[in-house]
């Protein structure tokens, strides 16, 4: 893809020599390596093409195909040590971008040798009057930075944490679901049970097991974020007011049914409530007047819950209340002991 | 006929109805009301198209305040054309029925180059000249110049509309894109911007997708849609990719060459200027110190650059001062095309994080991430002020500020990928640079949080659970219809070995065998014995047909084959392709009958139907999985396991089935077309790739098809044949699958409907 790239001074091309390499000064005129040993044998000497005095230490290997990319970056690099202020420096972005204009204004000039002369006074004014500040930043990084590193360190864990918890969860399901496979077939060749009944339940356990698995791979998910690190947020969360749930999907459970609940009064079964009237309760209970029905209050109910209270306990042995006491004590004690402890 | 949805009243334009269409504007409504997003899958040919139009038109009739506008999004423009063809039938059985005009607007837009009339302009042949000679015909600037200097050229017809347009709407009624420009010529208007100006205000809009999921597009063309639409994709199996591909970026060495040409033009450019006219670069740049936004973005003909998108606080904040004037602007562009230069010279292949670029381009360069983030808006701006018309010679410049802005905007979701060579051919250099996005959902968020609904539907979407998830939307309706018929009239069988009990498959370690090519190849000669007519075949490369048949070919295979049926190949060629198709057809309506081979995912199997005869038997050589080497591939399948909890296998699963079934609905386009369906591969009667096909081919897929050998295969096609041979008509389908009003009305249908819809 380089082939075309030639030196200026000896026309050697890198089709012809491919171990050619090109080297820039700061003038940012290409030589080959060969030239620039034979023309500064002496450790400097002019540029072949502007005539610019140039030293050998100063040659590097070119980077980019158009030299004068190479020489910019140079000059840049070196005046952004110098002129390294943040926005934080300033008071307003407007200010901020007007400094930003001059800095890039300066290299321009410094790449295009306009009017040297007042550039370099420029820059050293500003290298006098923003010591300090100069001193302090060059220590601090700045914040986009810190954002990118901390993006590239989060970037860094999650691959090696999910690599091998992926890696593990396959491997983990492919045995398990060979050995599902030899279990079935050893239960065909030695149980005496019938074939379609061991098939059948084998099928019933693998998919209680691809039931599982899901839950199991969702464990270990990540937090989504909900924002872009544009700032845009992710999905239709919390900024769209109409977003509906899915409607939830009916599972394949079995059906509910209904048990009555089963009292332990500890003592004597109370009557239910539809006899009381037949036996005569009512007879000590105030009856309930008509408001009182209006809400779907009757008398039964409260008679109801008076015999209830009155026979549960009865039968109540205190040694369960006894060894319930005991345990309560201990747990008690032992979290005093933890509570010294700690 | 007149229909009565859940309470709403439905003019339907055909006398006949299928349950199904009815279920469909059962579930439909019931997304509208609850203004949500819905899945819905249908079979092809059942009339997906006008259900969806006349329960939506009926619904913007009666509740006019909440659903203003229905954006109908299809793929190509024969599909667009159809669409509207059923509208016009709705509209007009709306003004039989009503007896009077109706207030509905529907129109259809496509690119400059589909509705051009400009004398010589529309002649070109390729969009991107189209849209570059109509730039430099309507730009507002060539505009102004002619106002100076009458020799200047601009359009008449853009003029025309400029003038008068704007103040009289087009009239209601169903426009495609033959009446925009019949319409356009009567009046001297351009049609396109005619269309473009009226989408605003039409009831129905019909495009396709680009111009609402492309950023880009979609930033100009429908911005000013309103909330209360509601938008369709129809088609849509494929979306996700359309998603992805929008917001990709492609950067080869050529591109960067051809870049660094257009910054020297630029340059050239801005110092001519500097000379003569130094006033508007110095307006230019004030405006850019204000911070203010381009007004003169909202000038329509000064649309051909657009910011991929930005959240909006960084658009409304200063361009930074870095690439404030021009020259520096210049200077900033070269060097990230050098840098971009330096990063393709690699010797084996990158995977970097938008992150670990930033980081080196600012190590190299010394360039930050915020004067990036500007760049395709600051080229922009810099073109419209150095009034350069010709557009085309900067579509790479413009490429590449997309890709600045993009890898600066989004950290999440990209991957960048930098190969020195295909994998084909490891010895030519051919660097290329891919940023790839990863998430599907990133392009398509915008388009689920500002409609309140949108219907993503097609006749293949299965498995259905898959697209929530990779498009991360919640919808409120998910559902897969099955086709009612009045006779088995699909046969899918799942083929797995040959006469000689050898398992068929394209697994790689197989597929080179020879006992599996030469059972592929007895399986296809002995079903053109028995089946009549076309019989169509898919397999699941270009490599994979070129092996086969070639060996085929030296088995005798291919001489047998033509004993009984013409032979017909898809190329990667297109022009080939279509000639081979042409003579396919003339070989089906002939009578001589005649073999397609193609390949799933290509051209055939997306977009061509074969219906009746055309297209008697699919056969399906193979699961047709992706090439799984594929870095960018396997960069995406990492991110959704990550991000979604997305197996690698259950993606590469659910990919290959929905190729698989788009191949295999190719043969059935409507209730009295008859045809048969053959998986010919082990691995397709497992339950996790079976349970991913459609319901409705699911349904007659029986399990004692599930595991035949050729032999056993033509037997039963021979039977089934037989029994489809036989005369059918209306009168047989009337009440089964094909319902008049008071059938569909009587209580026994509503009550299998009612069934139907909970069933799912």
């Amino acid at each position: 893809m380089d082939d075309y790239q030639t030196c200026p001074k000896c026309k050697t091309t890198k089709y012809r020599n491919p171990a050619m390499v090109l080297m820039v000064n700061t003038c940012g005129h290409a030589l080959c390596e060969s030239c620039v040993e034979l023309l500064f044998a002496k450790g400097s000497g002019a540029c072949p093409e502007c005539k610019c005095p140039l030293r050998r230490n100063n040659f590097r290997v070119q980077l980019f195909e158009d030299p004068a990319v190479d020489k910019e970056v140079d000059i840049r690099k070196r005046i952004l040590k110098e002129f390294n202020k943040r926005q934080e420096d300033f008071p307003t972005l407007r200010e901020y971008n007007d400094y930003l204009e001059e800095v890039e204004t300066i290299i321009f000039n410094l790449v295009f040798d306009i009017d040297p002369t007042n550039t370099n006074k420029m820059i050293d004014n500003y290298k006098k009057e923003n010591k300090d500040i100069t001193q302090k930043n060059r220590n601090r990084q700045s914040q986009e930075e810190m954002e990118l590193e901390e993006l590239l360190e989060a970037e860094k864990a999650q691959q090696s944490e999910k690599a091998n918890l992926y890696v593990n969860a396959e491997l983990e399901e492919k045995k398990q679901k060979h050995k599902a496979r030899e279990k079935l077939i050893d239960e065909l060749m030695f149980s005496d049970a019938d074939a379609k009944s061991i098939v059948a339940s084998h099928v019933q356990a693998t998919a209680a097991l691809a039931k599982e698995q899901p839950k199991a791979a969702a464990q270990p998910g990540v937090v989504k974020s909900s924002k872009f690190s544009s700032g845009v947020q992710i999905g239709l969360r919390g900024q769209h007011t109409n977003s509906f749930l899915p409607i939830p999907k009916q599972e394949d459970l079995p059906l509910y049914r209904y048990t009555a609940p089963v009292f332990d009064y500890d003592g004597p079964p109370p009557p239910p409530i539809e006899k009381l009237g037949k036996l005569n309760y009512f007879a000590n209970i105030r009856a309930a007047n008509i408001t009182e029905r209006a809400g779907g209050y009757t008398e039964a109910m409260s008679c109801c819950r008076a015999l209830q209270e009155a026979l549960g306990g009865l039968f109540y042995s205190p040694q369960l209340m006894h060894k319930t006491a005991v345990l309560a004590t201990n747990s008690s004690t032992q979290d005093t002991d933890d509570m010294e402890t700690t | 006929m007149k229909l009565n949805v859940d309470g709403l009243l439905v003019y339907f334009p055909y006398d006949y109805i299928y349950p199904e269409q009815f279920s469909y504007m059962l579930e439909l409504k019931r997304a509208l009301d609850a203004k949500g997003h819905c899945l819905l899958e249908m079979p092809s040919g059942t009339g997906k198209t006008t259900t969806l139009l006349s329960l939506i038109v009926a619904y913007m009739k009666a509740h006019p305040l909440d659903l203003t506008k229905l954006v109908y999004c299809s793929r190509t423009v024969p599909e667009i054309e159809k669409v509207m063809e059923e509208l016009r039938k709705l509209m007009n059985y709306y003004e039989k029925e009503m007896g009077m005009e109706q207030n509905i607007l529907g129109l259809a837009l496509s690119s400059r180059k589909n509705l051009c009339i400009h004398p010589s302009v529309s002649k070109e042949r390729e969009g991107k000249v189209v849209d570059g000679r109509c730039y430099s015909l309507t730009a507002s600037f060539v505009r102004a110049r002619h106002a100076a200097d009458d020799a200047v050229p601009i359009c008449d017809f853009y003029e025309g509309f400029d003038a008068h347009g704007k103040e009289f709407p087009l009239p209601p009624g169903v426009y495609n894109l033959d009446d925009l420009k019949e319409y356009g010529q009567m009046k001297r208007w351009c049609p396109y911007f005619l269309a473009r100006h009226t989408i605003i205000h039409a009831n129905i809009v019909v495009y396709s997708y680009h111009y609402l999921l492309d950023p880009k597009i979609a930033e100009v063309v429908s911005k000013e849609i309103s909330k209360t639409s509601v938008v369709v994709f129809d088609e849509a199996h494929n979306i996700d990719n359309v998603c992805i591909d929008s917001m990709s970026v492609k950067i080869t060495k050529r591109l960067l060459d051809k870049c660094s040409n257009s910054i020297t033009i630029l340059e050239t450019t801005i110092s001519n200027m500097k000379e003569n006219d130094s006033k508007r670069l110095e307006k230019e740049y004030k405006r850019l110190v204000e911070g203010l936004r381009d007004a003169t973005i909202a000038r329509e003909t000064d649309m051909a650059l657009v910011n991929p998108v930005l959240p909006s606080e960084v658009l409304e904040e200063a361009v930074p001062g870095t690439i404030r004037t021009a020259e520096h602007f210049i200077a900033f562009l070269k060097r990230v095309v050098e840098y971009i230069k330096t990063r393709l010279r690699v010797q084996q292949v990158v995977q970097e994080s938008p992150a670990g670029f930033l980081r080196d381009i600012h190590t190299k360069v010394c360039i930050d991430r915020k004067p990036l983030r500007f760049t395709a808006e600051r080229l922009a701006s810099l073109i419209r002020t150095l009034e350069i018309s010709d557009l085309t010679d900067f579509s790479p410049l413009v490429t590449v500020s997309h890709f600045a802005t993009l890898v600066s905007t989004y950290t999440k979701g990209f991957t960048i990928i930098i190969e020195p060579f295909e994998d084909r051919a490891p010895t030519v250099s051919n660097p290329i640079l891919y940023f790839s996005c990863l998430d599907s959902s990133i392009a398509i968020k915008p388009v689920f949080n500002r409609f309140q609904t949108v219907v993503i539907t097609s006749g293949t979407l299965s498995p259905l659970d898959m697209y929530p998830k990779i498009l991360d939307f919640h919808p409120v309706i998910m559902t897969s219809f099955t086709m009612t018929l009045a006779r088995p009239c699909i046969l899918p069988m799942i083929v797995s070995k040959g006469n000689d009990q050898v398992a068929m498959s394209s697994r790689y370690e197989t597929r080179e065998d020879t006992a599996v090519i030469r059972n592929y190849g007895n399986l296809l000669v002995e079903v053109a014995a028995a089946v009549p007519d076309g019989i169509v075949c898919f397999f699941t490369s270009y490599l994979y047909l070129e092996t086969i048949v070639s060996s085929w070919y030296d088995q005798g295979i291919i001489d047998q084959l033509q004993r009984h049926k013409l032979l017909f190949i898809e190329t990667q060629d297109a022009a080939e392709t279509s000639l081979a198709l042409i003579n396919y057809i003339k070989a089906c309506d002939n009578g001589r009958g005649a073999v397609l081979l193609s390949v799933a995912r290509g051209k055939v199997s997306e977009g061509i139907d074969f219906d009746h005869h055309l297209g008697r038997a699919v056969l399906m050589f193979g699961i047709p999985y992706v090439y799984t080497q594929s870095r960018i591939l396997r960069a995406r399948l990492e991110y959704l396991r990550d991000q979604f909890q997305i197996r690698e296998n259950d993606f590469l699963t659910f990919d290959a089935m929905r190729h698989a079934a788009q191949c295999l609905g190719r043969c059935m386009r409507g209730k009295t077309d008859y045809g048969i369906m053959v998986l010919a591969d082990k691995r397709f009667s497992r339950a996790d790739k079976r349970s991913k096909l459609p319901k409705w081919i699911q349904e007659h897929l029986k399990d004692t098809n599930c595991n035949l050998s050729t032999e056993e295969c033509v037997q039963i096609c021979k039977r089934w044949l037989r029994q489809m041979a036989q005369p059918f008509s209306r009168e047989d389908q009337l009440g089964i699958s094909l319902l008049t009003l008071e059938q569909l009305q009587s209580e026994e249908m509503q009550k299998k409907i009612q069934q139907r819809a909970q069933g799912v």
